[in-house]
């Protein structure tokens, strides 16, 4: 019988990196793209960290901060979720989740506000 | 070419001391290389990943290298974490467990450094720090090897090593690449003839990255930057001719340019802090 679109789809992080260390882009990229086709058709997607030891930034950007490009943060908000993260890795994740959204809002201006901070120095 | 290296610290002159050794040597070519350590007074385990590079850009130029003259108890600890193997003498065993080895990686072995990580840090310190800090630290170590793969284009790898010193409670470690270095990858982003010093500082605000793609950075070396200050340890950031520490900010090397970049990491591994958000942050209200 086929799923209906309302139920909650697990991806587990350790089986689509077949590893406890979620340390490298292209990891992160793997993981990303089992989940941004299943946000696409509109299903509930819940990311689980379960067994996974090491998680680090450039991992999560690429697994889950480049959604924020792809993805209304609603879209994110409704059909998206982690779980069995540790409270350290939740911090992190927080820190690439606010720098996602300020990436993709406001990438020229951050560029813009640096030549600025420069040019006073010279 | 015979060269009298100096006395080589994770400092400001220990820096000086590799990137006026790179100055020299860079124009040799199917040459001969001695390195003359008879000056050097005291060689700081972890300094082995820079002096690996720079020496790694000297053999890629088809010279030979020997290094000469070492004095024992500097010969004791570069055998003991492997350097001097690669340069001819016998390896020595460390029987105290005490130096994570010197190791040279290519950019995709990130599953390599993994391994290498995880069997030297057990029984280094980090068991015996408190859960939370013992994952940041090695969370904080993968940022910089991975900014490394991520950044440095260096075709010749990643040079790591580190020392554990049990008495102090601190690890120290550095990570080297033979790449780019910071300040042409900054300013091929902004389109500035920015300095080494301000690339470094550049890089290190948060939200700041040369990335352009659909992934986003810039998070990583401003966690390492926060977990410095946390754990009361030290970074320094040396690239061209640009040196940043933790707590003294961005300057200049001196007239030389150290190739790549580098990044020491001295770490208290009796922190026992948390290192959990301030905030009531959970799973359901991140995003």
């Amino acid at each position: 019988m086929p799923e209906t679109i309302t139920q909650e789809i697990v991806v587990r992080a350790f089986d689509v990196i077949g590893s406890p260390l979620g340390v490298s882009s292209d990891d992160g990229q793997k993981v990303h793209d089992k989940i941004a086709p299943l946000l696409r058709e509109g299903r509930k997607v819940s990311l689980s960290f379960d067994r996974i030891e090491t998680i680090i930034s450039a991992f999560l950007n690429a697994a889950i901060g480049q959604l924020y490009g792809e993805f209304p943060e609603e879209k994110i908000r409704e059909l998206f979720s982690v779980k069995d993260m540790s409270p350290e890795d939740l911090a992190l994740l927080k820190r690439v989740v606010d720098n996602a959204k300020l990436y993709f809002k406001n990438r020229p201006q951050f560029d813009q506000a640096w030549q600025e901070e420069l040019g006073r120095e010279e | 070419m015979i060269y009298k290296l100096g006395t080589i610290r994770s400092s400001h002159e220990g820096f000086e001391h590799l990137a006026q050794l790179w100055s020299d040597a860079a124009l040799l070519f199917s040459r001969q290389l001695e390195l003359d350590l008879s000056e050097c007074e005291f060689f700081d385990a972890n300094m082995a990943a820079p002096l690996g590079a720079v020496l790694a850009l000297v053999a890629d130029k088809f010279n030979r290298i020997e290094i000469v003259r070492v004095r024992p108890a500097i010969e004791n600890v570069l055998r003991r974490n492997g350097f001097l193997t690669n340069y001819g003498y016998k390896a020595e065993e460390d029987s105290g467990r005490t130096t994570l080895p010197f190791a040279r990686f290519q950019l995709d072995d990130e599953r390599l450094f993994a391994d290498y990580l995880k069997r030297q840090l057990e029984g280094k310190g980090i068991p015996r720090m408190t859960e939370g800090v013992g994952k940041v630290s090695q969370q904080s170590i993968f940022e910089v090897f991975q900014n490394s793969v991520t950044h440095s284009e260096s075709r010749l790898g990643i040079f790591v090593c580190g020392q554990f010193y049990p008495h102090e409670q601190r690890l120290n470690i550095t990570i080297a690449d033979a790449g780019v270095g910071i300040r042409s990858k900054v300013r091929a982003y902004l389109g500035s003839e920015i300095s080494s010093g301000d690339a470094i500082c550049w890089a290190l605000q948060g939200g700041n990255t040369t990335r352009t793609g659909r992934r986003p950075g810039g998070v990583g070396l401003k966690f390492l930057h926060d977990f410095v200050e946390r754990n009361h340890g030290k970074m320094q950031i040396v690239s061209g001719d640009g040196f940043y520490e933790h707590g003294k900010g961005c300057g200049t090397l001196g007239l030389a340019e150290l190739p790549g970049a580098t990044v020491n990491l001295e770490i208290h591994t009796a922190d026992t802090q948390s290192y959990r958000l301030d905030s009531e942050i959970t799973a359901e209200n991140i995003f």
